[in-house]
């Protein structure tokens, strides 16, 4: 279709669309983040059927809310702020839920989370590698879990969303100064619990 | 000493997180200091480690029921909020009304989605009755849809069929308020195409009014059919001149409609305004690349016939 490279129509414009109540306007810009929004929560749930949860509760919460936004970020940035909260709430309440969770041990004897399934696309011709890939993708995770839920969310969004620490610090409402703290402190943490994996 | 600045820098380096005249002179000590380009390597080693748990593209089959459960969410979130913002304005509204011609009438936008209670008054130039609809509860209020819109051939006559919970029908003229909003529910939110089509055309006859006009706007924007979309152009074609917005919806229109027919209407309701700069560049453009040869030739020659400056 010519004409496609002048672009999609304006954010601005279709936010102010949506805040009028017109959904048609809405669903457009969902669409252009919500690819975003999945790839994070999948990533730092581990799970598609809770990754969709997330996703449902974001957008229709900013669907409730879009009538308070005044502009005063990037609507990237306030979208982004309204899922990592929810993400938050969904780590906290993993912490807690971690104390009583259904723990099994798999055939090398490594006791591994029920809960924690880790979807992996990958399907190579080596499966012997698979199966190595597969235990440090776990191990990782666990190491991840050892942070707290702010240091999870900040080492997410930089190290596997490619934020910036301004970006981030945006987001999560707090300077860019903090945001750099946080990762060193959770990079730190991660090599501790990382230090024998080579 | 430096070695310290530099330890407590790698990592931002590795994220490309440093300012431009840190990453310099990080990079100027690791070209003399061996220590510190080994913690480097140790640093990019787990950085790369890290990445043993990829962030894996979502399937096309989980954005797709994502997107459909939302879309199911949207339908019964609670509007409440939004619909008080109403473009109405009741003063305006009865003003004009009073001083318009035979068909004309003030036509506003009003949410219908989840019920509203609202209260109007039906003011007719022709000293017509005036009706007033009382104050309906949300559930009474609430419609689901228009069902059918028709006008009677050479009168004012016109007859919609909308749902509530039942089916129900309102009949009145193009002054009724009733009619007119439910017309706009219609040209916005309906999914029967063909009572998109008889709503867009009735509004037609009244392009002349802001809300009316912004209800065409949008249904040269979005609507998905483009029978609708060539119906709304038309009709706000004579208004490229004196409207900027207008004319920067039929340009947008030119640009990006998926229609050719649609395009090249645009382009013809253009002509007016082909002097205009942003007109203008857009002429150029399509002049020397679009894809449709009618398309180009005809921006060809719409330029000839512009003064040469600049």
């Amino acid at each position: 279709m010519a004409g496609q490279a002048s672009g999609r129509i304006d954010d601005t414009m279709l936010v102010r669309e949506a805040q009028r109540g017109n959904r048609a306007a809405f669903e457009e810009l969902v669409r252009s983040y919500d690819q975003a929004v999945l790839r994070l929560a999948l990533h730092l749930t581990g799970s598609e059927h809770e990754a969709q949860d997330v996703y449902q509760e974001a957008f229709l919460k900013a669907y409730k809310s879009i009538g308070n936004f005044r502009f005063e970020c990037s609507f990237y940035t306030w979208i982004y702020r309204i899922v990592t909260n929810l993400c938050l709430d969904h780590l906290r309440k993993r912490q807690v839920r971690k104390e009583d969770a259904p723990v099994a041990t798999d055939a090398s004897g490594e006791q591994y989370d029920v809960l924690d399934q880790v979807p992996d696309g990958r399907s190579g011709a080596n499966p012997e590698r698979d199966l190595m890939r597969r235990e440090l993708g776990k191990r990782i995770s666990h190491a991840l879990e050892k942070l707290t839920p702010r240091e999870r969310m900040v080492f997410e969004l930089k190290h596997y969303h490619g934020l910036k620490l301004r970006t981030v610090g945006e987001v999560l409402h707090t300077t860019e100064e903090t945001a750099k703290n946080t990762l060193f402190r959770a990079t730190q943490k991660l090599r501790g619990a990382l230090a024998d994996m080579r | 000493m430096k070695c310290e600045w530099v330890k407590e820098n790698v990592l931002l380096y590795v994220y490309n997180e440093l300012p431009d005249d840190a990453r310099y002179e990080l990079e100027q000590h690791l070209a003399r200091c061996a220590d510190c380009t080994a913690e480097l390597k140790t640093a990019r080693k787990f950085h790369t480690m890290l990445s043993e748990l990829p962030v894996e593209e979502p399937s096309p089959n989980l954005v797709a029921a994502s997107r459909m459960r939302l879309q199911e969410g949207l339908e019964t979130a609670e509007q409440g909020r939004f619909w008080h913002r109403l473009i109405f304005d009741p003063a305006a509204w009865l003003r004009q009304v009073r001083f318009a011609p035979a068909l004309a009438a003030a036509i506003f936008i009003v949410g219908f989605a989840g019920g509203i209670a609202t209260t109007y008054k039906v003011v007719s130039d022709r000293g017509a009755s005036i009706a007033s609809v009382p104050v309906s509860t949300p559930a009474e209020s609430s419609i689901t849809g228009i069902q059918s819109i028709s006008q009677d051939p050479g009168s004012n006559h016109i007859s919609i069929k909308y749902n509530t919970v039942s089916t129900q029908e309102a009949q009145g003229s193009l002054n009724d308020q009733r009619i007119q909003q439910l017309l706009l529910f219609a040209a916005r939110n309906n999914y029967n195409s063909g009572v998109r089509m008889d709503s867009v055309d009735l509004l037609t006859q009244e392009p002349n009014n802001t809300h009316v006009r912004e209800a065409l706007m949008y249904a040269l924007r979005y609507d998905s059919n483009p029978g609708v979309r060539l119906k709304a152009l038309d009709s706000l074609g004579p208004f490229v001149k004196s409207d900027p917005r207008v004319r920067d919806v039929v340009l947008e229109a030119l640009i990006q409609d998926s229609n050719p027919g649609v395009r090249t209407d645009a382009l013809r309701l253009l002509d007016p305004v082909r002097a205009d700069s942003s007109v203008r560049t857009v002429l150029q453009e399509l002049a020397r690349s679009d894809q449709n040869q009618y398309i180009r030739s005809q921006a060809r020659i719409m330029l000839s016939q512009l003064p040469e400056f600049d």
